[in-house]
């Protein structure tokens, strides 16, 4: 009897065994066709990924009803690491199973997927005029003259401030507007001794306010072929590292360490502006009680030639990747973000969203005043800023070139030269990119 | 004790029986192992095969060519590798030693039977390694910000006269790594502990305690040698976990200020998905992980004088 | 002095409890915070609490991740009790130099970070997703698989089995009983601890099991409970209430595991096993 049981378990786990390892073998005999085999069928449903349910996600969705075509959307929310993570394994293993028709990618890392995965995405030249839309969108998301990426919004950027606390010390919206990093970091002093309160709110390992003052003087971490580390002799970078470093000397930021504490830094009335994309609009709005107290000038400007107070946070752009059903991914984005005006009306009064279509910024909806920001017409002025915002390359190297700088910049912060900082954060980028 | 430690189905002398029993529990042993072997050269050793192969590619993304060493030249003069791995070895050497002292430590207390309120105590102490990393990361950041709970702590103790800057000090935040990992993974360590104790014979103590040696001694001259092959296991999984350590840098600190609290793991990652994706390089980075792992466990087992 | 240890043993045991127990706590209080509230570490408990689960019920499908995180979970814990043990038993009862080298080998598995071996294991199943579609990119089957067998669980049960009086096998042999009739009527109820101990281990690390099944695992009705909850972070304008509610939700089982399991811990019990 336990005998008899015993060869019964064994042979189960021998059947097991054999199934596991048959399954293991025609995987490695398929890996590779399979993208080729499955082409033929053009499915009904397409997928794509996202990652907000208040701001993209809403916006396919309400792309999805101004819609006319036979097709089914099915909108997948992930967070946007979790997108990056999925892609790259995906695209990689080389098996194209399980990866969506359309998907939504950070401008800064477009060129990356762009050159590391040249087979895996389906330009979209026949299905928009890439000449509708703001042209620092262009640069980004298209590859080898072809436009890859339907731009989507804009993180064009604004100084939000609270207007009650400016006010105390003594400045109005038209002292902020167009002004320079040096003289905010004036005001700030003030603003701190009048009232008390901190300027700004840092997080010292992110440097995305270094990123938003150089590219208002039209530079980034590489030079306009997207390749070159350019640290070394960027006098926009050094202006950038100068204006941070005498901010952090000004004692006047409230440090944070976290998105929840960035957050919570202005929701709760701590600190006097945020010098951010846009987006951060929703945020401030989710404190009701400051309804009224806030406005938006424009984002200062580096004190050079050539810089603008314009420039840009974030943002993202629409692929389709080249599965079975691109076709139809294609023709829905650009029968919709690519040439709906109506649609976009809808974009800002539903979801909020500021596109990067121009001719879309004539319609009724721009024109909004905005309550939380004392009667602002906050997306006339941000469209009207996006116009301004100097196009740059930002090649494929602008996270791994980020980390070093932030290095770097907490040598910089501590005494070292920064000759020498650039230097060695130009010597290590090169070997690190080679 | 002897009789405890006692193995009949020993090892080597099986062979000194009849033929054909030998060969039939030989046999048999390998049925028990090969599910496991089986499972475990489909998921883990072929994928490892590839990855070494990769070791040997470089390339953005799916454009990779084989380079031969170079990945493996390129790590020791790559600073942020070299940074990583320092990191790394800080963790491994101060943490460790501390988290599994600790958790012997509670585990004894808790195994008193006289003791009350013990299953609260257990669960209380396990609680940590279950909640979730997203609310521990966003507490931790809370609680070492710079004016958050363990600064008001401080200055109220009159310990500190300014606020710390917990997590943008390179040293200050690796000992909040540290107290991180080890807030996080004593309780984890602290059940196997309990769960080996109940191997011990009570009698042992009993005998011992007649014999007048004190809690002390029976610490270390009978639970410890008890648990000799739990203790060994532990710190084997701690240090392959603390090599691999990643949630905690990645949630809490990212890996700064600059690179001070970056890890190996973390910097794979940051090779495969943070940054233009070269796999390659990364699993160069990979296997520098496999080497230490081997040398230290050989360390680790030599040390313990596992019984051959 | 006794009474002093006491006193002693018992401050410290508290001690630890309540620095183990803060962020959980600091969880149970948030859940009943709004967001901003939270992100400013708001101590005390509000009247958001029904708020914040209805917003969470209702805008993610927290019942289908419950559901499958407990069916991923619950079949990984089985097999992964069943096949480690079965071979930690088997390593060390059958000790033979060729099966300790493999033995030795198999530990090597544990010292590649997973990073490392993850495109070419998502490739594996991808190839198999044609002939095999069950087993495919985007099954549960593919969720669990390689996460079963592992060679922590053999290394525990093997350490495990170091402890086992071996006596009982020979005792097993002369009553007659075949060499799994042993395994399974001797061993298994003798290391009833060590069982618990691995439940917990592989209950907790299944739950909370995320880069895996985060690439594996594409469609919502598929979606497990740390992949919704990195979801819920995802936003410009996270709800950190929403969050927090959840984060308790998925904490409760492996916390109700753990304290379901833990009664196996109780001292002495196993002497009388032993007899």
């Amino acid at each position: 009897m336990e005998d008899f049981r015993f060869k019964k378990s064994w042979l189960s786990a021998l059947v097991l065994l054999t199934f596991l390892v048959l399954a293991a073998c025609s995987s490695d005999e398929e890996g590779g066709a399979s993208e080729e085999g499955e082409a033929a069928e053009d499915p009904d449903t397409i997928t794509a990924w996202a990652w907000d349910p208040n701001f993209n996600i809403a916006a396919l969705e309400t792309a999805k009803e101004s819609y006319d075509g036979d097709v089914e959307l099915d909108v997948i929310e992930n967070a946007q690491d979790d997108i990056v993570s999925k892609l790259n394994t995906g695209l990689s293993s080389g098996t194209m199973k399980g990866m969506p028709n359309i998907v939504l990618i950070e401008d800064q890392r477009a060129q990356s997927f762009l050159q590391s995965y040249p087979e895996a995405f389906f330009p979209i030249d026949d299905y928009i005029n890439p000449e509708d839309f703001a042209s620092y969108k262009l640069a980004p998301t298209s590859l080898d003259d072809k436009q890859y990426g339907l731009p989507f919004d804009t993180g064009v950027t604004g100084l939000f401030f609270r207007t009650d606390y400016l006010e105390e010390a003594g400045y109005t919206m038209e002292d902020l507007t167009d002004i320079t990093w040096e003289e905010y970091i004036e005001i700030g002093q003030d603003v701190k001794e009048t009232t008390g309160k901190d300027m700004i709110s840092l997080d010292p390992n992110d440097l995305g306010l270094i990123r938003v003052m150089i590219q208002s003087a039209g530079a980034w971490y590489v030079d306009e072929e997207g390749t070159n580390v350019n640290i070394e002799g960027n006098e926009p970078l050094r202006k950038a590292f100068e204006n941070y470093k005498a901010m952090m000397e000004a004692d006047f930021v409230k440090a944070n360490s976290d998105w929840s504490q960035f957050i919570a830094s202005f929701n709760s009335g701590d600190v006097a502006t945020v010098p951010s994309g846009n987006w951060i609009g929703a945020s401030i709005e989710a404190e009701e009680s400051q309804a009224g107290d806030w406005a938006v000038a424009p984002i200062p400007r580096l004190d050079m030639e050539g810089a603008v107070n314009a420039s840009n946070q974030g943002g993202s752009s629409f692929y389709v990747l080249n599965v079975p059903g691109k076709e139809k991914a294609a023709e829905f984005l650009g029968q919709t973000f690519g040439e709906n005006e109506e649609f976009y009306q809808d974009l800002v009064n539903d979801v909020g969203a500021i596109g990067t279509y121009t001719p879309a910024s004539d319609g009724e909806a721009y024109q909004t005043e905005n309550e939380f920001f004392g009667g602002q017409s906050l997306i006339s002025d941000f469209s009207t800023w996006v116009e301004d915002i100097p196009s740059v390359n930002y090649g494929m190297h602008t996270y791994s070139i980020e980390d070093i700088l932030a290095a770097e910049m907490q040598n910089y912060l501590k005494g070292k030269s920064l000759d020498d900082a650039f230097a060695d954060a130009q010597a290590q980028a090169e070997a690190q990119l080679k | 004790m002897s009789k405890v430690v006692n193995r009949a189905g020993s090892p080597y002398l099986e062979r000194n029986k009849s033929f054909g029993r030998w060969y039939r529990k030989n046999y048999i042993g390998w049925l028990f192992i090969l599910l496991a072997v089986a499972g475990i050269s489909l998921f883990y050793f072929y994928p490892m095969g590839r990855a070494l192969l990769l070791s040997f590619q470089s390339g953005m993304g799916s454009n990779l060519e084989y380079v031969g060493l170079n990945n493996y030249i390129r790590l020791f003069s790559d600073p942020t590798f070299i940074a990583a791995l320092t990191n790394t070895f800080i963790y491994l050497l101060i943490q460790v030693p501390i988290m599994i002292l600790l958790a012997l430590f509670f585990s004894v207390l808790l195994n008193d039977a006289t003791l009350k309120f013990k299953g609260f105590f257990r669960t209380a102490i396990f609680l940590p390694c279950v909640t979730s990393l997203v609310a521990y990361a966003v507490i931790f950041k809370y609680l070492f910000g710079v004016d958050g709970l363990i600064n008001q702590f401080l200055m109220d103790l009159s310990l500190i006269s300014q606020p710390l800057n917990w997590l943008s000090d390179p040293v200050l935040a690796k000992i909040t790594i540290i107290a991180a990992i080890t807030w996080r993974w004593t309780g984890y360590n602290m059940i196997f502990y309990l769960s080996a104790l109940q191997n011990i014979d009570r009698s042992m103590y009993e005998a011992a305690r007649i014999d007048g040696a004190t809690s002390f001694q029976q610490f270390f001259y009978i639970t410890v040698p008890m648990l000799k092959p739990i203790i060994l296991f532990t710190s084997i999984i701690s240090t392959i976990g603390t090599l691999q350590i990643f949630d905690e840098i990645m949630n809490i600190t990212n890996g700064g200020p600059g690179n001070a609290t970056l890890s190996i793991s973390m910097y794979i990652y940051n090779l495969s998905f943070e940054y233009s994706p070269d796999f390659g390089y990364a699993a160069t980075v990979s296997y520098v992980i496999v080497i230490l792992v081997v040398i230290l466990s050989l360390i680790q087992f030599k040390v313990a004088g596992d019984d051959k | 002095m006794r009474k002093l240890k006491r006193i002693g043993v018992y401050t410290f045991l508290s001690i630890a409890a309540l620095v183990s127990i803060f962020p959980f706590l600091w969880m149970l209080v948030s859940m009943t915070n709004k967001s901003v509230d939270v992100t400013q570490g708001r101590l005390l408990p509000g009247g958001h609490l029904f708020e914040n689960v209805r917003v969470l019920f209702e805008s993610v499908s927290m019942v289908t991740a419950l559901v499958n995180s407990t069916i991923i979970a619950v079949i990984t814990t089985f097999l992964t009790l069943l096949i480690g043990s079965l071979a930690g038993y088997g390593f060390e009862i059958y000790r033979t130099p060729g099966r300790d080298r493999i033995f030795n080998i198999l530990l090597l598995s544990m010292m590649i970070p997973f990073a490392a071996i993850m495109v070419p294991l998502y490739r594996m199943f991808g190839g198999v997703s044609a002939s095999i579609p069950f087993l495919g990119i985007d099954t549960l089957a593919a969720a669990i698989l390689p996460t079963v067998i592992t060679a922590f669980f053999i290394f525990f049960f093997r350490q495990n089995t170091k402890m086992f009086a071996k006596e009982l096998v020979e005792a097993g042999r002369i009553d007659g009983l075949s060499e799994l009739g042993i395994f399974f009527r001797i061993y298994l109820p003798t290391m009833k601890t060590a069982y618990a101990a691995a439940a917990i281990i592989a209950f907790m690390n299944s739950w909370n099991n995320y880069l895996w099944p985060l690439v594996v695992l594409q469609s919502p009705e598929n979606q497990t409970i740390p992949l919704l909850i990195s979801n819920l972070g995802a936003g410009y304008s996270p709800d950190y209430g929403v969050i927090m509610t959840a984060i308790v939700i998925a904490t409760l089982p492996t916390a109700l595991v753990f304290f379901i399991m833990q009664r196996h811990f109780v001292a002495g019990m196993m002497g009388s096993v032993k007899g």
